[in-house]
């Protein structure tokens, strides 16, 4: 075999001119010797010995690489009959290379959604164990240490279980500026259950949560790395974590932040109180375990604690997840899938633009085809040839669409950068395996569009072609334009599904941003702060903090008034325990804390009453909590008060009504029944500093830090940012996601009006004769116009009524991704078919203007 | 074995029984292709006869295998021909091929008795 290779090789590269004389000198010497032999001569010899040419022909195919010669042949020839229709080719050369880029990018986005690691080595067995709650309907609460310990003592399915809570944590030490991280409290036992190892020092030990044991911490790499420059003595220094000075016991290795995007850990401190649900638990399921019975004995704990604890635990249950979809991408992984049917359906319509203009191609070359038949070539090589071809396109179509992929790629990244926390995973680019996915679907999409026209062609019979003069209008032709009609109406059905879901999405987005939010968010900077217990220890701290706030940052230049929330506009709200005097009803009561001047600064005017003054045991409810709980009541006057640990607080009137203020971050048009407790009455640790600015909010945040800075120089201000920012990245995925729907319904509707000019040009010039034979019986430029326009608008009405239902169906899909729209908003859905019919209209009318200018004479001339 | 691209039959010989003649013929010397024909005609008392539509697409695809080489000389009447001659690989060939035959032979002539 080797030796074959090797001869082969050989007789190539030095013998080549050799070989062939070779082959005719051997031959030629035994003719001669035989004609010399035999009776009769050299006539007689040459008839016994056969074709010599033939015979040589035999004999040069075992010396050369006969096969793939033959396959570089028809590679070049299919490169010069594309390279002499370079029309054809740079259009559907652009057509795929879109298809393909707009593929690559999303496969390559989809990849990092899907692939996020958690960076844990069994990440199958990693399970989190949530609460549910059978009241409402709620199935992701959290649990509460005591559950937590009681879990840990009697589940016997599991490896362990561990539990924690994730908060953002201050930094400080004598060297650097504050800064503010995530830090998860873990159970000493966290590491060991997601089996992982410090990279340097100890893990926790169980006399690390100790009441009294000294307090330490884990740092992640990346700390280490841009906080600490990889200090190699970092282990037993001292860092200040929310004011508790903390050992530094060990660094883990890089990329290795669970439970979330950690940044450190500290141990879990304990807890006795049953409702405070703030934990979260994960455990290892064993190797050969199944979740099966990991519920089933869940269950049994969850009812024993509900039987035991009824006040806090009843009908509450476990609901138990593979860790990988609780946390990371996994909630926007159907908007990506979304998203990655849609490009499909824009390459699916590229390749349906080119399987046309190559059936349209094709009729005009059967002439060349039955030659090549006629010449002895057998239809395999024919088909092989044409799929050459075909491939060819589609390889020239995929390094297009590399580019455009890498561009893509830059347009998301620069898209997202605007995310204060931007996930690991969107840090994208194209890598080994996107390569190999752009190189399958390249080779792929070049097989797919080019069979049903290299069938068609390699089907082509001699006596037909040449009878026909080439021109394809015997039955060949009319098989063709069938299958031409057909695809033209399959990518409409796309484009229509495309066109339905980008129209959605732009209806969304116009939704959001023109849905009054309720305040003024021009000119006005935010901050977070997060008051460590250890320094603040009473109320009474926290609110000096927020008055020094005040007095400092409004004595800035260019600063208006400031304000404090526990949640800035779109920020969501807090709960608490409460109750409403009218009902005596415990109830979860949502709602703000907020300094008094926060409605002013936001020039929010109460539609009822008035805003509570700081000091005044009041607050004031929202429009959509008036209207909820004292339906044609007067809400001035009424009283309610919160439950702290099940006591009663203090009554507290309600003063005035302000109309609604949106707060969902996620369901941003959604109202929400809302109190506004004042600050001084409920003093929160995590605040929300706003400040009202007559300069752009931006250029004061350097300032603004510095101004808290000398009230508390341990004390980082973080996410720094003017309001409408904070707003617009709520707002980031809508937009996102609205720009790329419209970038590839776009790109799908270009490519069905290109798919329909073809399918209708090709058509026109295939029946110039009867257009010119019309003419020339007197048939106007009106008649030939109704004649192309009627032939050209069947197709788009077929794939309107087949794809308008079918859009009305694919986009009940979309529902959770849109904002203020149904998914079968009418308006919308007139808009797609207007659209799509001025589309074919453009695509129909060159065709069909050209079709009015053919002279009859000429016409009818032609062959 | 069997992989020649012959359009023609060999006829009246056993199919894949040519390589075998050829390399037999070849241990007598280095020959050229019109030589190695006669000799087979002649040393089967005309019975077998080697056509050059086998003969030649044997000599190559043997050649190629590496079990005879090749050499440009002068025929016995002063022309340019193509030498064939028997390679070690070559030898071992025949020896397997030959111990094979024998046995089919033996294997034919009980079943025939």
């Amino acid at each position: 075999m080797i030796i074959r290779f090797l001869k082969k090789v050989r007789a190539l590269l030095f013998h080549r001119r050799q070989l062939e004389q070779d082959l005719e000198d051997e031959l030629l010497f035994h003719l001669q010797m035989k004609s010399e032999a035999v009776r009769g001569g050299s006539a007689e010899a040459r008839r016994s010995f056969g074709n010599p040419t033939a015979f040589e022909e035999v004999l040069r195919d075992m010396w050369t690489f006969a096969s793939l010669e033959s396959w570089w042949k028809d590679l070049r020839y299919a490169v010069r009959s594309l390279a002499a229709a370079p029309g054809f080719s740079v259009v559907a050369i652009a057509a795929i290379g879109l298809g393909i880029g707009a593929d690559t990018a999303m496969f390559t986005i989809i990849k990092g959604a899907f692939s996020w690691d958690l960076g844990l080595d069994h990440v199958d067995r990693i399970v989190s164990i949530l609460t549910a709650d059978a009241a409402t309907h709620a199935s992701d609460l959290g649990s509460s240490y005591p559950d937590f310990r009681d879990f840990r003592n009697q589940a016997k399915s599991l490896e362990g279980i561990a539990a924690y809570q994730f908060e953002p944590a201050n930094v400080s030490d004598s060297k650097r500026l504050p800064e503010r991280f995530w830090c998860a409290r873990i159970s000493s036992n966290g590491f060991r259950v997601s089996e992982q190892k410090p990279v340097l020092g100890r893990d926790f030990v169980d006399s690390d949560e100790a009441p009294g044991a000294t307090p330490v911490v884990v740092l992640s790499h990346r700390v280490w790395l841009e906080r600490y420059g990889q200090d190699p003595a970092i282990l037993g220094k001292v860092v200040r974590v929310d004011e508790i000075p903390r050992v530094i016991i060990a660094v883990m290795p890089p990329n290795r932040r669970f439970p979330e995007d950690t940044d450190l850990w500290t141990p879990l401190p304990a807890s006795e109180k049953r409702d405070d649900r703030r934990l979260m638990m994960f455990a290892r399921v064993p190797a050969n375990g199944n979740l099966a019975t990991v519920r089933a004995e869940a269950d049994t704990i969850s009812r024993s604690l509900a039987a035991q604890y009824p006040g806090t635990n009843k009908g509450l249950s476990a609901s138990i997840r593979p860790i990988a979809e609780i946390t990371g991408a996994y909630a926007i992984r159907p908007v990506f899938a979304i998203l990655f049917t849609a490009v499909g359906f824009v390459l699916l319509i590229a390749c349906a633009d080119v399987a046309n203009m190559l059936l349209a191609r094709g009729v005009g070359r059967t002439r060349e085809m039955s030659i090549r038949v006629a010449i002895g070539a057998g239809k395999a090589r024919i088909l092989r040839q044409l799929l050459i071809e075909s491939v060819v396109l589609s390889a020239a179509g995929g390094v297009l669409g590399g580019f455009l992929a890498v561009g893509g790629l830059r347009w998301f990244d620069a898209g997202t950068a605007a995310l204060a926390a931007k996930p690991s995973w969107m840090h994208l680019t194209l890598d080994r395996e996107a390569f190999w996915y752009l190189a399958g679907i390249s080779i792929f999409t070049g097989i797919l569009f080019g069979l049903a026209p290299a069938l068609r062609l390699a089907g082509t019979s001699v006596q037909a072609a040449m009878k026909d003069g080439g021109h394809g209008t015997t039955g060949g032709g009319r098989v063709s334009m069938r299958l031409a009609n057909g695809l033209v109406v399959f990518q409409m059905i796309l484009c229509i599904v495309l066109l339905a879901g980008a129209g959605l999405m732009i209806r969304s987005a116009s939704k959001l941003y023109t849905t009054p939010i309720g305040v003024n968010p021009a000119n006005v900077l935010t901050a977070r702060v997060n008051l460590p217990t250890a320094k603040y220890r009473e109320p009474a701290d926290l609110i000096e903090f927020q008055r020094s706030a005040k007095a400092k940052l409004e004595a800035l230049p260019g600063v208006g008034s400031e304000a404090a929330a526990s949640n800035p506009p779109l920020g969501r709200w807090e709960t608490f325990d409460g109750e409403l005097q009218s009902d005596a009803v415990a109830r979860r009561i949502d709602g703000i804390v907020a300094t008094s001047n926060y409605f002013p600064l936001f020039e929010v005017k109460p539609a009822l009453g008035r805003i509570f003054t700081d000091d005044e045991a009041a607050v004031v409810v929202n429009e959509s909590f008036a209207a909820k709980y004292w339906t044609n009541e007067v809400p001035i006057g009424k009283h309610l008060r919160l439950l702290k640990d099940h006591a009663p607080q203090e009554w507290l009137t309600v003063t005035g009504v302000i109309p609604d203020i949106l707060q969902d971050a996620r369901n941003q048009l959604s109202r929400h029944a809302l109190v506004y407790l004042p600050f001084a009455q409920l003093p929160q640790r995590q605040m929300v500093i706003l400040a009202r600015t007559r300069v752009p909010p931006s250029t004061l945040a350097q300032a603004a830090r510095a101004e808290i800075q000398k009230i508390d120089q341990n004390l980082p201000l973080y996410e720094v940012r003017p309001l409408e920012n904070r707003i617009d990245e709520g707002r980031l995925s809508t937009k996102l996601f609205g720009a790329m729907c419209t970038v590839f319904a776009g790109i799908a509707l270009a490519l069905a009006a290109i798919g329909l000019y073809a399918v209708i040009a090709h058509s026109v010039s295939m029946r110039s004769q009867e257009i010119g034979l019309r003419m020339a019986m007197g048939g106007t430029g009106a008649d030939i116009l109704r004649l192309v326009f009627t032939q050209g608008m069947r197709p788009l009405l077929i794939g309107l009524l087949i794809g308008v239902p079918l859009a009305l169906l694919a986009m009940r899909a979309l529902t959770s991704a849109l904002a203020g729209v149904s998914p079968g908003d009418p308006l919308t859905f007139v808009l797609v078919v207007l659209v799509l019919a001025v589309a074919g209209a453009l695509g129909c009318a060159i065709p069909a203007i050209r079709a009015t200018r053919v002279d009859p004479a000429v016409a009818l001339r032609t062959d | 074995m069997g992989t020649a691209k012959s359009r023609q039959q060999t006829g009246t010989l056993v199919q894949g029984t040519l390589d075998m003649l050829i390399l037999k013929t070849l241990t007598r010397g280095p020959s050229h292709g019109y030589a190695i024909a006669l000799s087979i005609q002649s040393v089967s008392e005309e019975i077998l006869r080697v056509e050059e539509g086998s003969l030649y697409p044997a000599l190559h695809r043997l050649e190629l295998e590496g079990w005879i080489d090749s050499e440009w000389g002068l025929s016995e009447n002063n022309r340019r021909a193509k030498f064939y001659k028997m390679t070690a690989l070559g030898r071992k060939q025949l020896r397997a091929e030959s111990e094979n035959w024998s046995r089919i032979a033996r294997a034919i002539a009980l079943v025939m008795e």
